[in-house]
């Protein structure tokens, strides 16, 4: 097992941008290695150890490396991007694009994340303990597939956009969504706990569980009985009839 | 007075009939010359193959590829010709560079440049939006460049050849190049994108347009009389009607046959048909579709009236750009795809929609296929200009990939071995073994260029004609390119040296400096009585129909940077 | 007297190319053909507050400097920051716009335009959908259906309706106004909604809800439509599907009402859908309102130049684009910027007060012709001539044709042009220096 512990040395507002931070590339390197790792900090490059304190236990593969942030990384962004193994955690909050097109592997985060929280992601899974800004499992701009696979779980809200694009995976939030949550999906799985807004615009095919309120239902969606799932009783709608779409939306 | 000679070059220039021979270039302030002093520069090319710059016939890079650029901002990430595509910081040399497909406008300069290309033309410029064409052109560095004018859906040509005035016609065709600085007359689905403006299309050469009394074959033939009397340089453009429908090769020879009674007014062809695989389709439908290749290039051999281009498909994403707006809706509504449109008042429509050429489709296995058939059917490549219609068919940074098709037959199977076997029952490249050679390759890329834009000084080495040459790290006769095609491509990735005006733009496959490139216009000449004639019925355009004031539609001189005016005497 | 022909209006996005203009001892005296405000940017700009002189804050107070001084002072901004924002560039011409791009890329600077408050959601739009559109000519020679959504022309864009759209007489249109049908769709009724021909009134924020019953309607839906969507009873939305359906060219104009409303982008994409759906039926398109003349100009060149139409991150050397993340309120509001470089914009009245609080606290370039709150918080400030009437150069409508702008009378004022190129040369030497 290898063990990786950062802790910034001061709150920055310029963001570092973290994409080389996972334990694919900390994995067998030693404390100098990791503080040499060039970080983006604004226009300019920098070592990782100007921002971070930086202790290493052991060396081992990747996924034998777990890296621990002590404290808030809110402007920190892409913290495991790309990441194929080991673990993260973050305890504190976390910036924008955290586990973006992750891989496998693992991140918890004991905080809140900002946007693109698993934007892209393939595999692996994203626990989060606390609320998720914008777009969380979505596609970058432009793109016609959001989240892949894996697993987002968040323990908190989210705000708008979950699950936008999203082709395949699972998101699952235990609070309340912001806006149009599961819009333009094309599979996977989003259950929501909380209450939601607009849901499911666009759905091609997927499923979407909605345990709370549900406001402003999109009038493109065909009311089909009833289904059950895990012992509870949802209303099912199928649609996005606008997109021929074969999705199944369930709410109370 | 600056100097350089190029020695021991094996040279492969098919205008002047060398194929492949040991020679020295000289160079002096930017042209070809017999002979330089002994203090020119000196680039040693021993053991290189030695080009003059490729030239692009037909590519879609200033203008129409913003909206594509506008709605696939994740273009610009996409980076799968490593070297020649993806997200590039600025250096003291150059811009900083994004995209694919649709690459921002320094991106496309440099990327040319590397693969040894130095002209491109600009296959679709609408009139009432040239000034955009020529803004994105001051913007793309090293390359010369010149474009099309879109006429095939212009009212004031239909009124013309409905009403029979071919004089005045050849007159607004004359005055409308020089509106738009444009270097010929582009047709694309004739009578079509008029249609379009109430959400229709016309169905073949012989569907009236709708309120203006004009068939599509009118419009061709109209057009052709007039370029032709003008002495334009290149012949009309056309892109025909019914494109990327099956059975439409029939649609195709039918309009490749009705040029036959053209008399071309200058030592050039009297038609160039473009991007021909979306053209030489068969079948009724998308079940029983297949290839049309064979029939097309049939005619073609038979023919010697006419050129052609591919638009050539090579698999990945592409993003579709053309004047034929019916198309791209259909293609947006089939696909499922984003779709934009913009439809040019009095003149043209146009759309773009991005798309995914997979080798598991059996249609697009057997689009691709229908390009390196047309390219190896047809006998002659004095007839073929190599084009993948960038970024319909594919990006232009795959140009190398595509001549290892062109040239190897081993490689083709390789691509073909993925097929499945109903996409191979539906094209006949699996029967064909022609590999074409540097020699043949060179007359695809920069011979035919030469001749049917009427340009001789570009695409050649003559003494007297520009010195835009390209120097690949790689040897005719000492390589197979039919075994060997990964060193092909390899070499045609980076040129060892590109030379735009005798300037050394790319050294070992990098940038070495970014000059300015030339802007070639055309000026036909027309007597002033007919043009006072002509000036009055698009005074009355201008007054009632149009959105923009006569004065402000004409682009203004300091929109061309380092213009050639090419002049034209009609005949009246 | 010269009297100069079809000049260029730069107002509003309607860029109007018809303006006579009368220039007696290199002063406007008269203009033809402008609406009220083109004619009072024409004829007004010599009685607005003009900033006279290049401007350094010093110990508090904006003293006055040559252009030399300021320019000076600019660059060591510039190089100093690890961070710029750089804003606004919507009421200048493509070329300056073109030369603060690069100047953005030198410096690793963030360039974002004031399409960050208004029509930055219709680009987002496009990049979910496309957009199906055609020029104004279209509209004014084919439209028999007009739906004007979320925007009031009468008061945004003064002569909109007479020159392109409903009261414009055209080739298939010879009627002008009593050939086409004319439906607004807002939340209030405006003054262009006192002109429709029908008028329908939404709930606030449900523009979304109601795109979306049209679109289900369109495609043959309408049994999943419920009694009522976006306060709209379902007979009055399958009146307004069938108008629309059975018109022979729909045009669509939007304006901030569906771009700054709830679902935001969502809105535009939805409408983009929708076009797409008619146009199984009829003929359909749609055009943005864009407000600032040359708005739509940086959308165009920044998009050539850099892939994308705004927001756009140079901090690794290359183009990175994310609205949400690189927007100028984006980077204001999380207090990134450094420093702060202003064109033609006015953030100091327009942005949210944390954004503005941010900018009084970092060093801030201002350059614009005019004095706005902006000023109070600038550290430097670098008078500009008037483009489209001091200085030529190219605008972009809000079809995305562009123009070339006239320069009509003579400044003592730099235009932004040459400032953003001064600049320019001058971050190159102090890098050089460094």
């Amino acid at each position: 097992m290898q063990i990786v512990t950062l802790s910034l040395k001061k709150p920055n507002k310029i963001p570092i941008e973290a994409d080389n931070v996972n334990p694919d590339n900390f994995a067998g390197k030693t404390e100098g290695e990791i503080k040499a790792i060039p970080v983006w900090y604004g226009n300019g490059q920098c070592p990782l150890g100007d921002f971070f304190n930086v202790s290493v236990e052991g060396s081992d593969s990747a996924e034998n490396t777990k890296i621990v942030f002590k404290g808030d990384v809110s402007r920190v962004k892409r913290i495991g991007q790309n990441m194929s193994a080991g673990e993260i955690e973050i305890n504190g909050n976390v910036d924008m694009h955290c586990g973006f097109g992750m891989k496998g592997g693992k991140i918890v985060i004991n905080g809140d994340a900002d946007s693109w929280l698993g934007c892209e992601m393939m595999g692996g899974e994203i626990v989060l303990n606390g609320n998720a800004s914008y777009y969380v499992g979505s596609g970058y701009r432009g793109e016609s597939c959001g989240m892949r696979g894996g697993k987002i779980t968040v323990n908190g809200n989210t705000r708008d956009y979950v699950g936008e694009h999203m082709c395949g995976g699972e998101i699952i939030v235990k609070g309340n969504v912001g806006l149009l949550p599961a819009i333009s999906n094309n599979g996977g799985k989003i259950v929501i706990e909380g209450n939601a807004t607009m849901p499911a615009s666009e759905m091609k095919s997927g499923t979407v569980i909605i345990k709370g309120e549900v406001s402003d239902l999109l009038p493109s969606y065909k009311e089909e009985g009833t289904e059950e799932v895990e012992g509870v009783i949802y209303r099912k709608f199928t649609g996005d009839v606008n997109v021929g779409g074969k999705g199944v939306l369930l709410i109370k | 007075m600056s100097e350089m000679l190029i020695k021991n070059a094996n040279v492969c220039d098919p205008v002047q009939g060398i194929n492949c021979e040991t020679m020295d270039i000289c160079i002096r302030d930017g042209k070809i010359v017999e002979s330089v002093s002994g203090s020119a520069k000196i680039i040693d090319a021993e053991g290189r193959l030695t080009m003059a710059g490729g030239f692009d016939g037909h590519t879609h890079s200033a203008g129409k590829i913003n909206v594509g650029r506008f709605m696939n901002p994740n273009d610009a990430r996409k980076n799968l010709v490593p070297g020649l595509s993806g997200q590039v910081a600025r250096t003291e040399k150059t811009r900083a560079q994004v995209g694919y497909n649709t690459p921002n406008t320094y991106a496309i300069g440099y990327r040319y440049a590397k693969l040894g290309y130095t002209t491109i033309c600009e296959a679709a410029i609408p009139l009432l939006a040239a000034r955009h064409t020529h803004e994105e052109f001051k913007e793309i560095p090293i390359l010369d460049k010149m474009g099309l004018s879109l006429f095939g859906s212009n009212w004031q040509v239909m009124e013309y050849i409905r009403d029979k005035e071919p004089e005045k016609l050849a007159a607004y065709v004359s005055w409308g190049l020089r509106a738009s600085r444009g270097y010929g007359v582009k047709i694309v689905n004739p009578g079509g994108g008029e249609a379009w403006g109430w959400g229709k299309n016309v169905s073949g050469l012989y569907d009236p347009v709708p309120n203006f009394d004009v068939t599509p074959a009118e419009i061709l033939m109209g057009l052709a009389e007039a370029n032709e009397r003008l002495q334009l340089p290149h012949s009309v453009h056309v892109h025909c009607n019914n494109l990327g429908k099956p059975g439409n090769y029939a649609t195709t020879i039918e309009t490749m046959k009705l040029f036959e009674k053209i008399n071309p007014s200058r030592d050039r062809q009297a038609l160039h048909v473009t991007h021909v695989q979306f053209n030489a389709y068969a079948g009724t439908s998308w079940r029983d579709f297949e290839t049309g290749a064979p029939m097309v290039a049939d005619y073609v051999n038979g023919a010697d009236h006419m050129t052609f281009d591919l638009g050539q498909v090579i698999f990945g994403p592409a993003v579709t750009m053309t004047a034929d707006g019916p198309v791209e809706y259909a293609n947006a509504r089939m696909l499922h795809e984003k779709w934009s449109n913009q439809d040019i008042e009095l003149e043209d429509a146009s759309g773009v929609v991005p798309l995914f050429y997979s080798p598991k489709s059996f249609v697009n296995a057997v689009q691709w296929a229908i390009g390196l058939e047309l390219a190896l059917l047809v006998k002659d490549p004095w007839k073929v200009m190599f084009t993948t219609d960038s970024p319909n068919g594919g990006s232009f940074v795959n140009y190398p990939e595509a001549f290892t098709y062109l040239m190897s037959a081993k490689r083709r199977e390789e691509v073909i071995s993925g097929f499945s076997k109903m996409a191979i029952d539906r094209m006949v490249l699996p029967g064909i073994d022609r590999e074409l050679d540097f020699y043949e390759l060179a007359v695809m890329t920069r011979g035919i260029q030469s001749k049917m834009y009427s340009m001789p000084e570009k695409g050649n080495l003559k003494v007297g004609s520009d010195a835009d040459i390209a120097i690949y790290d790689i040897l005719p006769g000492q390589i197979d390119p039919s075994t060997e095609y990964a060193k092909v491509k390899k070499a045609f990735s980076g040129a060892a040296y590109t030379l735009k005006d005798g300037e050394v733009v790319v050294k070992d496959g990098e940038i070495e400096a970014t000059p300015k490139g030339k802007v070639y216009w055309v000026n036909a000449k027309v007597p002033a009585n007919i043009d006072i004639a002509m000036q009055k019925d698009i005074d009355v355009k201008f007054r009632k129909y149009y959105t923009v004031s006569k004065s402000n539609y004409m682009v203004e001189d300091t929109y061309l940077q380092k213009p050639v005016e090419i002049a034209t005497e009609g005949v009246f | 007297m010269p009297v100069i022909k079809d000049a260029v209006c730069s107002f509003c996005g309607s860029l109007c190319d018809d303006i006579t203009v009368t220039v007696e001892e290199n002063k406007i005296t008269k203009v033809g053909n402008a609406c009220i405000l083109g004619h009072s940017k024409f004829v007004g700009m010599f009685e607005h507050d003009r900033i006279e002189t290049p401007m350094i804050r010093k110990e508090g107070e904006l003293v006055p400097v040559s252009y030399d001084e300021a320019i000076e002072a600019a660059a060591k901004i510039l190089v100093k920051s690890r961070r710029t924002l750089s804003y606004g560039w919507c009421s200048t011409s493509c070329e300056a716009i073109s030369g603060a791009i690069q100047l953005a890329e030198e410096t690793g600077s963030v360039i974002d335009s004031t399409a960050n408050v208004c029509h930055g959601p219709t680009a987002l739009a496009a990049q979910e959908k496309g957009s199906p559109s055609a020029t104004l000519g279209e509209i004014k020679n084919r439209a028999d259906v007009i739906l004007f959504w979320g925007c009031n022309p009468v008061h945004a864009h003064p002569r909109h309706m007479s020159r392109y759209s409903i009261f414009s007489k055209g080739f298939f249109t010879e009627k002008g106004r009593k050939g086409r049908k004319m439906v607004v769709i807002d939340v209030r009724k405006t003054d262009t909604a006192k002109l429709a021909d029908k008028y329908v009134e939404i709930d606030q924020g449900s523009d979304l809800l109601l795109i979306t019953a049209l679109r289900s309607i369109v495609n043959g839906h309408e049994d999943v439509i419920p009694e009522t969507v976006a306060g709209v009873p379902k007979a009055e939305i399958l009146e307004l599907a069938e108008i629309l359906k059975n018109a022979k060219f729909v045009c669509v104009f939007f304006g901030m009402g569906v771009t700054q409303s709830r679902s935001k982008y969502k809105n535009g994409d939805a409408v983009s859908s929708l076009i797409s759906d008619l146009n199984q039926h009829t003929k359909a398109v749609m055009i943005a309102m864009r407000g600032h003349y040359n708005v739509t100009g940086f959308g165009q060149v920044a998009t050539w130049e850099t892939g994308f139409p705004m927001a756009i991150d140079f901090a690794k050397g290359y183009p990175y684009y994310n609205p949400g993340e690189t927007g100028a309120n984006d980077l204001l509001v999380r207090e990134e910027p450094d420093a702060a470089i202003i064109s033609a914009a006015d953030p100091g009245a327009h942005f949210p007060q944390k954004a503005v609080m941010h900018l009084a606290r970092i060093p801030v370039i201002q350059i614009d012709p005019y004095a706005n709150p902006t000023t109070e918080i600038a550290d430097v400030v670098i008078p500009a001539a008037v483009v489209g009437i001091e200085a030529e150069g190219t605008a972009y409508r809000m079809d995305a044709i562009s123009l070339r702008m006239k320069k009509l009378i003579d400044s003592k004022f730099k235009t932004d042009e040459e400032i953003v190129k001064d600049l320019t040369a001058k971050v190159r030497e102090l890098k050089r220096g460094a």
